[in-house]
C-alpha cells in the first residue's frame, strides 16, 4: 500500500500466506482467545490470595454455574424473550419510518434542506432523558418501551439513508432515466441497491442504542425481562446471577453488531474498507 | 430591488467555485437551506404552541402535554432564581471527570494498541465486547461497588467515552503514514518519537471526531446514570418532575443536556480548528 516498487522490510509481506503455519496466519484470533482465557484464570485466581466477599465481587465458576441454573430453570430465556418483544416492535417501526424520512430526505432536495438541522437537533439532544416521561404516559407495559426503543434507534437509520441516497451515482440515475425506466424503476433499481449498504451500517449502530432502550425501560418499570433481572439479582446481592446476566447480554450484543458486520461484508463486499 | 440583486451578484461571486459549470445561484437557491431548515423549526413549535387551541386533550393527556412558551417560561425561571446551577454543576462534574478521565486513558491506550499488533490482537475482544454493549447493563454493578452519588457516575460516562476515543485514536494511528514512520525511524527515533513526531499528530482528526462521539456518549451517561443511581443532578430533577407532571422541567432539563454537549462539542471543533491548522485541506475533512 505504501510503495509496490520498493521491498519494505519493517512491513511483513501479506502474499506469502502459503509459508506461514498454523499459528501465524490465525496469530490474531488466538491472542484475542489466549487473553480472554488467562482473563478469567486471572480472575479465579486473584482470590487465592484477596479474600473474596460474595456480596461485593463473584468469581467466574460461580458465574458460570449461575449461568447454568439460569438456562435450565428457564428463566434466562423467559426474560430474554420478554425484553425482545418491545426490542422487534421498536426496532422495526424505527427501521420502517426511519428509512422511509431519510430516502425521502435524501431524494427530495428540499425535504432534506427542511429537516436535516430539525432531525440533528433531536439527535444532539439525549431524547433517553424522555424516557420517565415515556414511561410515566404510557405505563409500564410493551408500549412505553417500544416508543423509547424507537426513537432511540430511529436516528441512525434516517441519517444512514438520508447520507446513502445523497451517495447515489447519479450517472446511474441518468441512464435508467434515459432507458425509459419510470420513477419506481428509478428506486427499485438504482436507489435501494446503492441505500442498502448504509441502511445496514445504521442498523449496526441502532442496535446498540436500541439495547439501551430496553434497559433504560425495564430498569424504571418492569416486573420481568433480562434488565429487570439484572437490577433484580444486583438488589439481592445475587452477584453471581447478575454477572451471568451481564454476560448474557454482552454476548447477545456482540452477536448482533459482529453479526450486522459480517452481513455487511458478505453482501456488500464493495463497501469494504469504506 | 436594485439593492437586493447588487446583493445577489456579491454572493455570487464572492462563492467559491467549486463547481465551474454550474451557473451562478440565485440568491433564493442560496438561502433556500437555511430558510427551509430554521422555517421547518419554528413551523414545528408553533403547531406545538398552537396545538392545545387546536385540539382538545382528555383531561388524562392534558396533564402530559406542555408547551414551547412554558418550557422557555421554565427554564428561564430556573436561570433567573438560581435553581438550576446546584443540580448542574452536579452532573457537569460527573460529566468533566468521566469524560477526562476516559481522554487520559484513552488516548495513549489507543496509542499503544495502534503501534503493537500483540496488544491490540490481545485488547480486541474486549473492547469489542465493551464497545457492543451498552454500559447501562453495568450500572447496578456499579452502583453496588460505588453507591449512590458521583463516583458510581464519574464510572458510567468514563466506560460510555473511552470506546470510541480508543477506537477512533487507534484508527488514526493505524492509518497513519508508513513512509514517514520509516523516514523518522532511519534518522534514529525511538518509538516515543514516533508517536509524538509523527502518529498521534497524524491521528487528530481521527481523535477529534472520537472525541465528539465521546461527548455524545458522556451525556448520555450522565442522565442514565442520574436517572438510577444519584441523589440530586439534573437527571434525578427531570424523574423527579415526570413524577410530578411538571412536564415543562423535563423539557428544560432535556434542553440543559443537549446545550451542554452542543457547547462542548462546539469548544471541540475550535480545538480541531486550532490543532489542525497546518493540515492541508484535503486531508482535515475527515
Amino acid at each position: 500500500m505504501t510503495d509496490q516498487t520498493l521491498p519494505n522490510p519493517a512491513v511483513p509481506a501479506d502474499d506469502a500466506v502459503t509459508r506461514e503455519t498454523f499459528v501465524e496466519r490465525y496469530r490474531k484470533p488466538l491472542l484475542g482467545a489466549l487473553a480472554v482465557l488467562l482473563f478469567f484464570i486471572a480472575w479465579q485466581a486473584v482470590f487465592l490470595v484477596v479474600p473474596f466477599n460474595a456480596l461485593f465481587i463473584s468469581k467466574p465458576n460461580l458465574i458460570f454455574s449461575g449461568l447454568a441454573e439460569l438456562v435450565v430453570s428457564g428463566e434466562l430465556w423467559a426474560d430474554l424473550a420478554v425484553s425482545a418483544v418491545p426490542f422487534l416492535y421498536g426496532f422495526t417501526a424505527a427501521v420502517v419510518v426511519g428509512v422511509t424520512i431519510g430516502i425521502v430526505m435524501g431524494w427530495r432536495v428540499r425535504v432534506g434542506y427542511a429537516l436535516d438541522p430539525l432531525m440533528t437537533v433531536f439527535y444532539a439532544s439525549p431524547l433517553v432523558a424522555l424516557a420517565p416521561l415515556l414511561i410515566v404516559f404510557f405505563g409500564v407495559g410493551v408500549s412505553g418501551k417500544a416508543i423509547i426503543i424507537f426513537l432511540l434507534s430511529i436516528f441512525p437509520f434516517i441519517f444512514n439513508a438520508y447520507a446513502g441516497v445523497r451517495a447515489v451515482d447519479r450517472l446511474l440515475i441518468n441512464v435508467v432515466r434515459s432507458l425509459g425506466g419510470k420513477e419506481k424503476d428509478l428506486y427499485l433499481k438504482v436507489i435501494v441497491p446503492s441505500v442498502l449498504p448504509y441502511i445496514v451500517a445504521g442498523a449496526r449502530i441502532a442496535v446498540g442504542r436500541g439495547l439501551i432502550g430496553v434497559l433504560v425501560g425495564e430498569f424504571f418499570a418492569a416486573s420481568e425481562g433480562i434488565g429487570y433481572a439484572i437490577a433484580k439479582f444486583g438488589d439481592l446481592f445475587a452477584l453471581d446471577k447478575m454477572f451471568a446476566c451481564i454476560l448474557s447480554v454482552m454476548i447477545i450484543a456482540v452477536v448482533l453488531t459482529e453479526g450486522i458486520r459480517w452481513a455487511e461484508r458478505s453482501a456488500f463486499p464493495w463497501r469494504v474498507g469504506q | 430591488m436594485s439593492e437586493l440583486q447588487a446583493v445577489d451578484a456579491n454572493i455570487s461571486t464572492a462563492a467559491p467555485a467549486d463547481d465551474l459549470e454550474a451557473p451562478p445561484k440565485s440568491l433564493w437557491r442560496q438561502l433556500e437551506p437555511t430558510v427551509l431548515g430554521v422555517g421547518s423549526i419554528v413551523a414545528l413549535l408553533a403547531l406545538w404552541e398552537a396545538l392545545p387551541y387546536l385540539v382538545t386533550f382528555a383531561p388524562g393527556t392534558k396533564l402530559f402535554f406542555t408547551t414551547p412558551s412554558q418550557i422557555a417560561g421554565t427554564l428561564w425561571t430556573m436561570f433567573a432564581t438560581g435553581t438550576i446551577w446546584a443540580p448542574l454543576s452536579v452532573s457537569a462534574s460527573g460529566f468533566a471527570l468521566g469524560l477526562g478521565l476516559a481522554i487520559v486513558v484513552g488516548l495513549p491506550l489507543g496509542v499503544l494498541i495502534g503501534r503493537s499488533p500483540t496488544l491490540n490482537a490481545m485488547l480486541d475482544p474486549f473492547i469489542t465486547a465493551f464497545n457492543a454493549t451498552p454500559r447501562l447493563v453495568f450500572l447496578p454493578l456499579v452502583l453496588l461497588w460505588f453507591g449512590l452519588g458521583l463516583w458510581s457516575k464519574v464510572v458510567i460516562v468514563f466506560i460510555g467515552a473511552l470506546f470510541p476515543l480508543l477506537i477512533n485514536t487507534y484508527e488514526g494511528v493505524r492509518n497513519s503514514d508508513k513512509l514517514l514512520i520509516n523516514v523518522v525511524r532511519s534518522f534514529g527515533a525511538k518509538e516515543w518519537d514516533i508517536a509524538r513526531l509523527v502518529v498521534v499528530p497524524n491521528a487528530m482528526p481521527y481523535i477529534v471526531a472520537g472525541l465528539r462521539l465521546a461527548i455524545g456518549r458522556a451525556v448520555l451517561g450522565v442522565v442514565v446514570a442520574e436517572f438510577f443511581g444519584s441523589e440530586d443532578g439534573l437527571g434525578v430533577m427531570m424523574v423527579q418532575a415526570a413524577g410530578q407532571y411538571k412536564v415543562a422541567v423535563v423539557f428544560a432539563g432535556l434542553i440543559v443536556f443537549a446545550g451542554l454537549s452542543l457547547v462542548m462539542t462546539g469548544l471541540v471543533q475550535l480545538l480541531e480548528q486550532r490543532l489542525t491548522r497546518w493540515r492541508p485541506q484535503h486531508a482535515a475533512e475527515y
